[in-house]
């Protein structure tokens, strides 16, 4: 009706606002983009939401919305503009937000974001120019053309071959997410009327938090009917509706539920959630474990998923930077999700991991035969080798000098009543056999690790024990 | 409550398009379509008879133009012949007020032992000290687990983490998340990566920030899910279409994957443009030493935003530029940005100074590398690494430096040439012609270059020269 204080005084982005473009759209005659934007520039003021209001362009014909609205502006790709508005939405809770989209926008490159973002039914407002077709390139095809209609994309018409128009309004309505999806038009007075109250009300839903709603406008574009603003509007009338009914295709009662608190900026919160401690843990190990290398030992672990190859590297890693080293563990699995290969590259340095990466470990705990057979070969020259001489019956022939264990890991744990620990045993072995660091270093980590399930570390410790026995026993 | 008059209709015939749907809109026929053309507009505009208006309103309505027909209300200018629409509306075009910057806080944190975590963790960690509290993502291996961990620390901090619809949605939430002034990141992997690239195109001409992990994975197409470092080529020259770039960092570590995300935050709001964190798969999976520092951020609104309130109404977050003129304009804005980036230029130089064997490497095949160095350094032979942190802008006079005494150069890359091909360019753009030949050690497909083969590429060459 009236120009309202919603649109700019000037369209100072319409060519810098000068001569009759400061005060002119940039639409065609007749274009149902103009009545669509002064009713909801009138619902925005109506409601009293201007400084909330955030109105997203998108890319056709009404790509410049934001010469007009004075409201927080963003322009967005094509058929992105109901996730841009996601983002904004949830950056401001308070703020309300508007994709404003034709149809090629909506309905063809944007129909994922459109169906995702309705379904998500995070409350905004999404206002759907449909005119049959794309007014901004010249006049081709639209996903809402109708059957028989022609455009320079289907010359001849429509037909099966260019597939059936997309019914936007109903598809919306079919999705749970929406509260409130209505269709209308700009053709007289009565659906003007409508069109106002509907877009008013979508808005306000919005305002409220009760939820998503989608008005889609049936618009004339005059310029690629090739009729004139009469003869579209009767066009729209006679053609389109039939094709388009008018009404409202869901309206449910819904109580306001997006509420959403200020992010939480609080240090000892955070610091809690990624189990940061000031904490310091206890030392126990008298230097770097410089028999074994001088600056930098590494390991491999290998099994099949289950084993706890990739607990046990973390336990070692995590023992190595409780007493002040550096530590890696590189976890590798095969291609299955479940039961496959199962390896781990751990390095622990004095000051610095280099090459994180263990082609050639100095030891080797391997929890079956085909890991072994793999990568026993690789140990280097005095290193070690343990093994769980549970499921590996045969011993490997390997370099002299490395110093082999053979430990019934399996044995033990199901002794103990949890095949689960094996790697615990396994642990234990490894710590007896190269003494990489002291017991309690190890036993305060598995501590750590378990102190949600304190139930369990008990067994645990005991595992520890009898993986440190087996190899004193070898020893003798 | 006495009625007010309802006012009857006005129309400036410079603001009417000659449309006609006042026309058939008037039950009173008070409209008429003129017979003449308006030498302003080259249109035909309607006349207004108002001897029968009974001020319905319906006409107005029915006008597309928002300054077309239109409620004469008293006084107000009704002067037909006055052309000068400035004299008319005021030259005022909004009393928005004018957004002043709200400040980032930094908020004290006490020191921590070091975390035991992996790269892709470090990195959510880090992104959460940065402030971020918004995370858009769809699951990709091996980035998931960043995206894992947003999704189970943001609601706990009434933050926000939406799985999207596609990578094409994440990118696009970004950008409205980003428009709104606040810190936003994603974590993706190479398919998915190239997947965004029109949107960082669009969030790089409407100059928003906004963080990108990109955890490289074996390509083309879909690939493997093994470590390559696949995207170098598209992080530092194909970032989508138009004049587009990015600082793109490369962390090695667990520590840097949480360091480098923090600065990559600091870096895209320094200069409003989106950057790249490159990590490989085997460093998105590994797990180090991660000490957290001692502050951490608590993001404000930039005054360019658009935040859906009062004070930052009248913003606009658009890459759109109509003229050649204001859009070739903006594009040497964007170069001089550009430009200014080339500070943030990073790398690390480990025994370069008298290395007569330069090792150029980022990422794990760095870490690959540097035990090579050291290897070499224990067989006598001089070695050094050069390690670029951020591979665009190239650290190219710390490369200078670094090969100043070089007599071989050798790129270690998990790539067919990508890293070398920056390396390249970096000496060619800064007038370096004479460096020795580039040798590389290269791997591909999700195999990374292992240390035995850069010894066998130093060492075996060496013999031969020997
Ligand atoms: C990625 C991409 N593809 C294609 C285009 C070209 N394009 C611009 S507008 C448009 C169609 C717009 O039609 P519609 O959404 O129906 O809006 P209308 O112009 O009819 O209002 C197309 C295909 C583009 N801008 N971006
Ligand atoms: S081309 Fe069609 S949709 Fe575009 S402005 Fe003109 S009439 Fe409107
Ligand atoms: S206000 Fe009503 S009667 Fe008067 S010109 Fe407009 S439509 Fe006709
Ligand atoms: S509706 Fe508006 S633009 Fe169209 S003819 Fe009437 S006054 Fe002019």
């Amino acid at each position: 009706m009236s120009k309202t204080s919603v649109i700019y005084d000037k369209f100072e982005r319409h060519s810098h606002g000068q001569g009759l473009k400061g005060h002119a759209t940039h639409y065609c005659p007749g274009c149902g983009h103009g009545l669509a934007h002064k009713f909801l520039a009138e619902a925005i003021d109506a409601l009293g939401i201007q400084d909330r209001t955030v109105a997203i362009s998108p890319v056709g014909c009404s790509v410049f919305l934001y010469y007009y609205f004075d409201v927080g502006n963003s322009q967005a790709a094509h058929g992105r503009a109901p996730v841009v508005a996601l983002g904004h939405k949830f950056a401001n809770p308070e703020s309300v937000v508007i994709s404003y989209q034709g149809d090629g926008d909506l309905a063809s490159i944007g129909l994922a974001e459109t169906v995702a973002t309705a379904q998500l039914g995070a409350p905004i407002t999404v206002i759907f120019i449909n005119n049959a077709i794309y007014g901004m390139t010249g006049g081709q095809m639209a996903p809402t053309t109708l059957m028989g209609q022609s455009s320079s994309t289907s010359p001849s018409g429509r037909n099966e071959y260019n597939g059936q128009p997309m019914k936007m309004a109903e598809m919306i309505a079919g999705l749970d997410g929406p509260v409130y999806v209505e269709r209308v038009a700009l053709f007289d007075a009565k659906q003007r009327i409508k069109a106002k109250k509907a877009i008013q009300k979508a808005l306000k839903l919005q305002v409220e938090g009760r939820g998503y709603s989608f008005i889609e406008v049936l618009a004339e574009c005059p310029t690629h009917l090739k009729m004139s603003p009469e003869e579209t509007e009767k066009w729209v009338k006679e053609c389109m509706e039939p094709v388009y009914p008018l009404g409202v295709k869901k309206d449910l009662t819904v109580e306001p539920w997006f509420h959403r608190n200020a992010p939480c900026f609080k240090g000892e919160k955070i610091l809690s959630l990624t189990g940061a401690t000031t904490e310091h843990p206890e030392r126990f190990c008298k230097g770097f474990p410089t028999a074994l290398d001088p600056s930098d030992v590494s390991l491999k672990l290998a099994g099949s998923g289950g084993d706890g190859a990739q607990t046990a590297a973390m336990l070692i890693a995590r023992a190595a930077i409780s007493e002040g080293f550096d530590a890696t563990h590189i976890p590798s699995y095969g291609p299955e999700s479940r039961g496959g290969t199962s390896y781990a590259d751990v390095h622990v340095a004095e000051t610095e991991v280099l090459n994180p990466g263990s082609p050639d470990p100095q030891i080797l705990l391997a929890f079956n035969a085909p890991s072994l057979a793999k990568f026993g070969p690789t140990v280097r020259k005095g290193g070690y080798v343990i093994y769980d001489s549970s499921v590996v019956t045969e011993a490997p022939v390997l370099d002299p000098s490395i110093k082999v264990f053979p430990v019934p890991f399996t044995g033990i744990a199901t002794d103990l009543g949890k095949a689960v620990v094996k790697n615990i045993v396994a642990l234990g072995a490894l710590q007896a056999a190269t003494n990489i660091f002291p017991k309690e270093t190890f036993l305060g980590a598995i501590r750590v690790a378990l102190k949600d399930k304190c139930a369990l570390i008990p067994l645990n410790e005991e595992a520890f024990a009898w993986g440190i026995k087996s190899v004193e026993a070898l020893d003798q | 409550m006495a009625l007010k008059e309802r006012p009857k209709p006005f129309l400036l015939p410079d603001y009417c398009k000659g449309c006609g749907r006042c026309l058939d809109a008037c039950a009173k026929d008070c409209i008429t379509l003129s017979d003449q053309i308006n030498p302003m507009t080259g249109l035909v505009p309607v006349e207004l008879d108002l001897t029968n208006c009974n001020a319905c309103g319906m006409c107005m309505d029915a006008c597309p133009e928002p300054y077309g027909l239109r409620p004469a209300h008293e006084g107000e200018i009704q002067d037909f012949e006055l052309e000068d629409p400035a004299k008319l509306f005021g030259v005022k075009p909004c009393d928005a007020p004018e957004p002043t910057d709200i400040p980032n806080e930094f908020l004290p944190l006490p020191r921590t032992e070091p975390l035991v975590i992996k790269g892709t963790y470090a990195s959510a960690v880090g992104a959460i000290l940065a402030g971020c509290r918004h995370v858009y993502g769809y699951p990709i291996t091996p980035s998931t687990e960043g995206a894992e961990l947003m999704a189970k620390f943001l609601p706990k901090l009434d933050g926000t983490f939406i799985q999207a619809v596609s990578e094409v949605a994440a990118v696009n939430m970004m950008y409205g998340t980003a428009g709104a002034g606040l810190p936003t990141m994603t974590f993706t992997s190479s398919p998915g990566f190239s997947l965004m690239l029109e949107g960082v195109s669009y969030m790089i001409g409407a100059e928003l920030p906004g963080v990108f992990v990109d955890v490289m994975r074996g390509g083309p197409g879909l690939g493997n899910i093994a470590p390559e470092q696949s995207d170098i080529k598209l992080a530092c020259h194909g970032l989508g279409h138009g004049n587009t770039h990015a600082i793109t960092l490369a962390p090695s570590t667990p520590q840097e994957m949480l360091d480098l995300t923090i600065l990559a935050f600091e870096l895209s709001f320094k200069y409003r443009n989106p950057v790249i964190l490159l990590g490989d798969g085997y460093l998105g999976q590994m797990t180090g030493k991660v000490q957290l520092p001692e502050t951490m951020i608590k993001p404000g609104i930039p005054k360019w935003a658009v935040y859906g309130d009062a004070m930052h109404r009248k913003n606009l977050i658009s890459s759109i530029f109509l003229t050649e003129s204001d859009l070739e304009a903006h594009n040497h804005h964007l170069n001089a940005k550009y430009e200014a980036m080339k500070v943030e230029a990073r790398a690390e130089s480990f025994l370069c100074d008298d290395a007569e064997v330069v090792l150029i490497a980022c990422n794990t095949p760095a870490r690959t590398a540097k035990g090579a160095v050291q290897d070499l350094r224990n067989q006598g032979v001089k070695a050094g690494l050069f390690r670029p942190i951020t591979l665009w802008p190239f650290p190219v006079e710390e490369l200078k430096a670094a090969i100043q005494g070089a007599e071989r150069i050798v790129v270690v890359e998990a790539s067919a040439g990508q890293l070398e091909d920056e390396v390249r360019l970096a000496l060619s753009k800064a007038g370096v012609r004479q460096f020795p030949e580039l040798e590389s050690v290269r791997r591909m497909g999700g195999v990374l270059p292992q240390q035995s083969e850069i010894m066998t590429r130093v060492l075996g060459r060496k013999e031969v020269i020997a």
